[in-house]
């Protein structure tokens, strides 16, 4: 994981991003694009790695920074994906360039899921929405060495059909065995053949063994307290069970104070936490 | 560290002296108030200021400042160099020291600061013994005393000052430009006598052992309503407070919108916006949520990462705030339940 010690070896500006052209851009739905990006500066490419869970701050001069969470795995050499709503002004901007344009990239940063941990161990993943962006760098993370993990199930739930992020993916993996996945729409369209209602009801439909799964969770606010009750339900332990939160992480490096959340701060200390962390943290769910 | 004895009729000599090789910066009169502002002459140095409006931060972390300058066209930093004048910040009290001692570690540690770092590198500070006012609390935290941070710090005695030279360059400077002795045992008697006197000076002694436990235990109490009910949101708190460090980020394109400057300015968690995400969250949307936050933060956030609290006791939010909340009033009502 690079951390504040490799930005002091470097004895670089931490504020200053690194241009990165974008080379891919693919639309997933009416507001989220999915965009490669790559590292100019072969030094700097070289040495970014980074952990699912982490983020960067994509950059755009003139218009200002957002953090985004890494959506690729860490395993794929050389570029990194992000999976960006337009919401804000730098999204949209982000929205407007063009494959070829150049951006800035700070980070990367932030705490991801302890993927050591998590080896040898089932899996349950839960998304809501957009919170599927950093869920699909550990999802991919563990597709690529299945062989680490036991059980992996994950359930993805989206007000529509439309806004269900890499459609094209989870259907291709439907019918594999190695992974349970369960989608669900709050409202379906006539086309739609799997699941509807609330991420929450499909936890009736799955069986997990608490003593050995590891639960990753992200979504809007408001769903965390109710996929917590489920998995507590299952009885999962606290310090399993692991969140990764949105706050407004404008500098990314602790320092602007603007993700606050409780006693600390989400850039630095977050944005994952485990549920024993996040139930200690003041406002946090 | 070694002392030296300085008569006072010698201050001038020292400031003069001083001035011919650094800027020097210090307490002067400004409009019936003071400030901190450059000293162009000894006779302009107020060394029996009470406070200044704003704390010796804006010396530090200026309320806005370039940080890089950019081209649009390719997304490409020009300019992120930091220029940083050598100077003399002088006859700063021992809050004001501790104040920035606190902002060193968010700013000098992890992630370094290269804007903070260049102007913390290129000043030096000498200190100066105060006498408490009615809005000093630097006792509840143990800041009326400073015991590293600066470069030499001068306690007055009356007709001479006891001179702690911290730093080889302290030592040089006073060494160069004033003439000085050494302390005798009766002048270290004087000095703990005035320490003494500074200490039982203060009219009330807050008990803060609790705080960071109260801060959790009373997290839903009314008293935090009573208190939003009040706040203006004007963050004119976090503006005058020597530990504030939050700051906002804004790109400032010229007029030909091919180039541009990153700057950054001063923030404040009482703003209404400050915590609210791109579509259109906002995780302190309550008054009551942000006057709770920053004194959760001040008092336990800071403290449970570098052991100590985020106050230095100065008494300028409560000066400069409108609705006349005070962080003493704030842990009294920690401590008993109730708001004034």
């Amino acid at each position: 994981m690079k951390t504040a010690l490799a930005y002091q070896q470097a004895g670089v500006n931490p504020y200053r991003p690194w241009p990165a052209r974008i080379t891919s851009i693919l639309d997933l739905t009416e507001k989220e694009k999915l965009f490669e990006l790559r590292i100019i500066d072969d030094e700097v490419r070289g040495a970014f790695s980074f952990d699912s869970g982490q983020f960067v701050e994509l950059s755009i001069f003139g218009v200002g920074e957002a953090p985004i969470s890494i959506s690729s795995a860490p395993s794929k050499q050389g570029f990194i994906e992000l999976c960006v709503r337009e919401a804000g002004d730098v999204t949209s901007a982000l929205h407007a360039k063009r494959c070829g344009d150049i951006v800035g990239i700070r980070g990367p940063f932030g705490r991801g899921f302890p993927m050591q941990e998590m080896k040898g161990h089932d899996v349950l993943l839960v998304a809501g929405g957009l919170g599927i962006a950093p869920l699909k760098s550990l999802i991919n993370h563990i597709h690529d060495e299945r062989h680490e993990f036991g059980k992996v199930t994950i359930l993805y739930g989206a007000r529509n059909p439309d806004e269900i992020l890499f459609r094209y993916q989870f259907d291709m993996w439907k019918h594999r065995d190695d992974f349970e996945l369960i989608l669900t729409v709050d409202v379906p369209d006539d086309t739609w053949t799997d699941e509807v209602g609330r991420v929450t009801r499909l936890f009736e439909m799955i069986e997990i063994d608490p003593k050995k799964t590891y639960g990753a969770i992200c979504g809007p606010p408001v769903m965390y307290r109710y996929v917590i009750d489920e998995m507590r339900r299952k009885e999962m332990d606290v310090d399993r069970i692991y969140v990764s939160f949105e706050r407004r992480m404008k500098c990314g490096i602790g320092k602007c104070g603007h993700c606050g959340v409780g006693h600390q701060y989400t850039c630095i200390d977050g944005p994952v936490f485990n549920y024993w962390e996040a139930m200690n943290l003041q406002e946090a769910i | 560290m070694f002392f030296r004895i300085m008569d006072r009729s010698r201050m001038p000599d020292l400031v003069r002296g001083l001035a011919a090789e650094y800027e020097v910066i210090g307490p002067i009169a400004k409009d019936g108030k003071f400030v901190f502002g450059k000293v162009e002459d000894p006779s302009d140095l107020r060394l029996d200021y009470d406070t200044t409006l704003l704390p010796p931060k804006k010396l530090f972390f200026p309320p806005e400042e370039q940080m890089m300058r950019f081209r649009v066209a390719d997304n490409e930093v020009v300019d992120d160099e930091v220029y940083a004048a050598p100077r003399v910040v002088f006859g700063l009290h021992s809050c004001d020291i501790n104040g920035l001692l606190l902002m060193d570690n968010v700013f000098m540690r992890d992630y370094e600061d290269p804007y903070y770092r260049a102007r913390r590198e290129s000043t030096l500070l000498v200190g100066v013994s105060c006498t408490s006012s009615e809005t000093c609390f630097c006792n509840a935290w143990g800041t009326d005393e400073v015991h590293w941070g600066f470069d030499i710090f001068l306690t007055d005695l009356g007709d001479r000052y006891f001179v702690s030279v911290q730093s080889v360059k302290g030592a040089e400077l006073l060494d160069r430009h004033v003439e000085s002795r050494e302390i005798t045992s009766e002048d270290t008697e004087e000095f703990q006598s005035v320490t003494a006197a500074f200490k039982d000076s203060f009219s009330e002694t807050l008990d803060t052992s609790q705080l960071p436990l109260l801060l959790d235990a009373k997290f839903n109490s009314p008293m935090w309503d009573e208190l939003g009910d009040r706040c203006l949101s004007c963050g004119a708190c976090s503006m005058v407070c020597p530990t504030c460090y939050c700051f906002d980020v804004v790109d400032r394109l010229a007029p030909d919108q091919k180039s541009g400057a990153r700057e950054r300015r001063w923030d404040s968690c009482q703003f209404g916006e400050f915590a609210a995400v791109a579509h259109g969250q906002n995780f302190r949307e309550s008054r009551a949520s942000r006057v709770k936050y920053r004194y959760y933060h001040k008092q336990w956030g800071y403290l449970s990462k570098f052991e100590r609290v985020l106050c230095v006791g100065c008494g300028r939010c409560q000066r400069a705030c409108l609705a006349g909340i005070s962080p003493r009033e704030v842990v009294k009502a920690l401590e008993t339940g109730g708001v004034q």
